[in-house]
């Protein structure tokens, strides 16, 4: 018994030995992330080794909402971030401390994303189009959010004031769901894996998807000027990995047959154990859940550069972001390729 | 007995100075602005006290400020009155009859520790996602600590004068009017300036979920956008509002418990 214990002890101990040893070598990179779908190719890249393969160990920081990913790579807890471009990030960036460095998630014409779905009473009551959305209520999480941002383009794109909507910040995206589902709120938005259930539970209605009116760079990848300043090489690595990552995302995600509608085959299938170690852990019907909530990633991670610029422009003109930095000295394109 | 006995009497009585509380808030305002100057503190994500009177006075010129005030004073004048009321009520009937005692102190120590922002989901459920969250989240955090806090002080109206009441054959409402009421009073109002406190806090909290109005709705999306400079002007303002309170009940205190000499 004693022995069993010593061994086992000896054996722990070696382990952790072996441990120190390749995280001393490897060079360390805290990314900051939200434990959702959206950044599954940095799920695929870690699990496939795409990170260990360019010398470095990442280690994942999960965090509940996007705004504190940027405030956290500014006082230094992270290294790398990628989270939505929200009004309180053009704010910390435009005060010179953050640089969007690559391409994340991107609504695109004919790719399910974003949903904006409504309450079936306000549906029955005539709210059957994006275009009608004038005058009612709509949820978002915070003021500044990317879903403030979606609905304000919704609104400019279907030619009403973003200031006829109601807007309701509700913090939480699942808040945002459950306002909509019991009535509270006319419409939101909602990620296509959140919004199909409500829908087809007759909860609520789809009545468009924010991709096919507004194409725009939702996610991104940022760093500090710190970090590029002093590990210029470790995230050139790091953007070389993740660009891996997001091959093996689209091959397995994003390719179309002729009738426009998406491939799944053997490469789906392989990436799903990478994926469901971070997202719908242990849920029996994952694999169908992440086959439909998956959106759109450009090729290499690249960057939206015009559409960042735009976003940069739209905080501004609302008020919400007061610095006036010139957008170029926001975002630095020497890592990832541009779209 | 030899010698003088020097008087030991005096002290254990602080008397208040208006000038001595206003003084110091304006040299630790002062001793900030100064440290912000020489460079101490990061202007950047601290800004001067200078800043925010400037960021306070464009809200005001443009509106904002009153639009926002206006609807939080709203709700905190109506939630804190209902919370009031119904705490008062229960407070005295904790206080003054033996059926109600034990099961109402019973209730108010299983609810109150409850973190009433832990509850706003569920408000948002049962009083909509409107006004009525709002001031249930405000109302019930006022309830319990004037429930406690007037039960106390029912309970600690000297015994000698309401039995000398009884002696002289006063009816019971005569007791409670005259002697318990008067008696609790001080009591009382000294828990309302711990509860309207609790109110103000408590804004913040209610007006986090689907409020397009109010100091707490501002404060976080200030915050959320990283606009340092609004938001502390809103917390500047939020804790005038408290200064404004506290004064308006040592007013309230003077007015009403004159007679205590």
């Amino acid at each position: 018994m004693l022995f069993a214990v010593t061994c086992r002890a000896v054996f722990v101990l070696l382990v952790l030995c072996a441990a120190v040893q390749t995280a001393s070598a490897a060079d360390p990179v805290r990314l900051g992330l939200l434990q959702t779908l959206s950044p599954a190719p940095f799920y695929i890249a870690q699990e496939r080794g795409y990170f260990r393969d360019a010398g470095l160990d990442v280690t994942f920081r999960f965090f509940q909402a996007a705004q504190p990913i940027a405030a956290a790579a500014v006082s230094g807890d992270i290294d790398v971030g990628v989270t939505a471009l929200t009004g309180g990030f053009f704010a910390l960036a435009g005060k010179g401390a953050l640089k969007v460095i690559g391409g994340g998630l991107h609504e695109e014409k004919g790719y399910e994303g974003s949903a904006i779905l409504v309450s079936t009473k306000a549906y029955e009551a005539g709210l059957t189009a994006p275009a009608k959305l004038a005058g009612h209520s709509f949820a978002i999480t915070q003021y500044g959010s990317s879903f403030h941002y979606m609905a304000g383009r919704i609104a400019e794109a279907s030619g009403f004031d973003v200031k006829s909507l109601t807007l309701r910040p509700v913090q939480q995206v699942a808040n945002m769901v459950a306002a909509v589902r019991s009535g509270q709120v006319d419409a939101t938005i909602a990620i296509a894996s959140m919004a199909k259930p409500v829908d087809a539970a007759g909860e609520g209605r789809i009545i468009g998807w924010a991709g096919d009116i507004v194409p725009y760079q939702i996610t991104a990848l940022f760093t500090t000027d710190k970090m590029i300043a002093e590990h210029p090489d470790v995230l050139r690595r790091f953007a070389q990995a993740y660009a891996r990552g997001v091959a093996d995302y689209r091959e397995a995600f994003l390719r179309l047959d002729a009738a426009g509608k998406p491939i799944r085959d053997a490469s789906t299938d392989a990436v799903i154990p990478a994926i469901t170690k971070y997202v719908f852990v242990n849920d029996p019907d994952a694999a169908r859940k992440i086959s439909e909530g998956v959106g759109f990633y450009d090729a290499g991670g690249a960057l939206d550069v015009a559409d960042v610029i735009a976003q940069y422009r739209w905080f501004q003109a609302q008020d919400m972001v007061k610095s006036d930095a010139d957008p170029k000295t926001l975002i630095d394109t020497s890592f990832l390729p541009t779209r | 007995m030899r010698g003088r006995v020097a008087f030991r009497g005096g002290g254990f009585a602080p008397r208040p100075s208006p000038l001595a509380g206003a003084a110091t808030l304006i040299v630790l305002i002062a001793f900030w602005q100064t440290a912000s100057w020489a460079g101490w503190l990061p202007r950047l994500f601290l800004p001067a006290p200078r800043e925010i009177a400037i960021a306070l006075y464009r809200l005001a010129l443009s509106g904002e400020l009153w639009r926002h005030l206006g609807a939080s004073l709203g709700r905190l004048a109506i939630g804190w009155s209902l919370g009031t009321v119904a705490g008062l009520l229960l407070g005295f009937a904790v206080g003054l009859f033996t059926l109600a005692c034990s099961p109402g102190m019973a209730v108010v120590s299983a609810f109150f520790p409850i973190p009433k922002i832990a509850l706003v989901p569920l408000f948002i459920i049962w009083f909509g996602i409107g006004e009525g969250s709002k001031i249930a989240t405000l109302a019930l955090g006022v309830f319990f600590p004037t429930v406690i806090n007037t039960a106390g002080a029912v309970d600690n109206v000297p015994r000698g004068l309401i039995r000398m009441g009884q002696s002289f054959s006063l009816s019971w409402l005569s007791i409670v009017r005259k002697i318990v009421l008067p008696g609790a009073l001080p009591g009382i109002l000294s828990g309302f300036r711990v509860t309207s406190s609790i109110a103000i806090i408590l804004l913040v909290a209610a007006e986090m979920i689907g409020a397009e109005r109010g100091i707490g709705a501002f404060v976080l999306s200030a915050g959320n956008l990283y606009d340092v400079d609004n938001l502390l002007a809103g917390i500047v303002v939020l804790s005038l509002l408290g200064l404004i309170v506290a004064w308006a009940i040592g007013w309230l205190e003077r007015k009403l418990l004159s007679w205590r000499g």
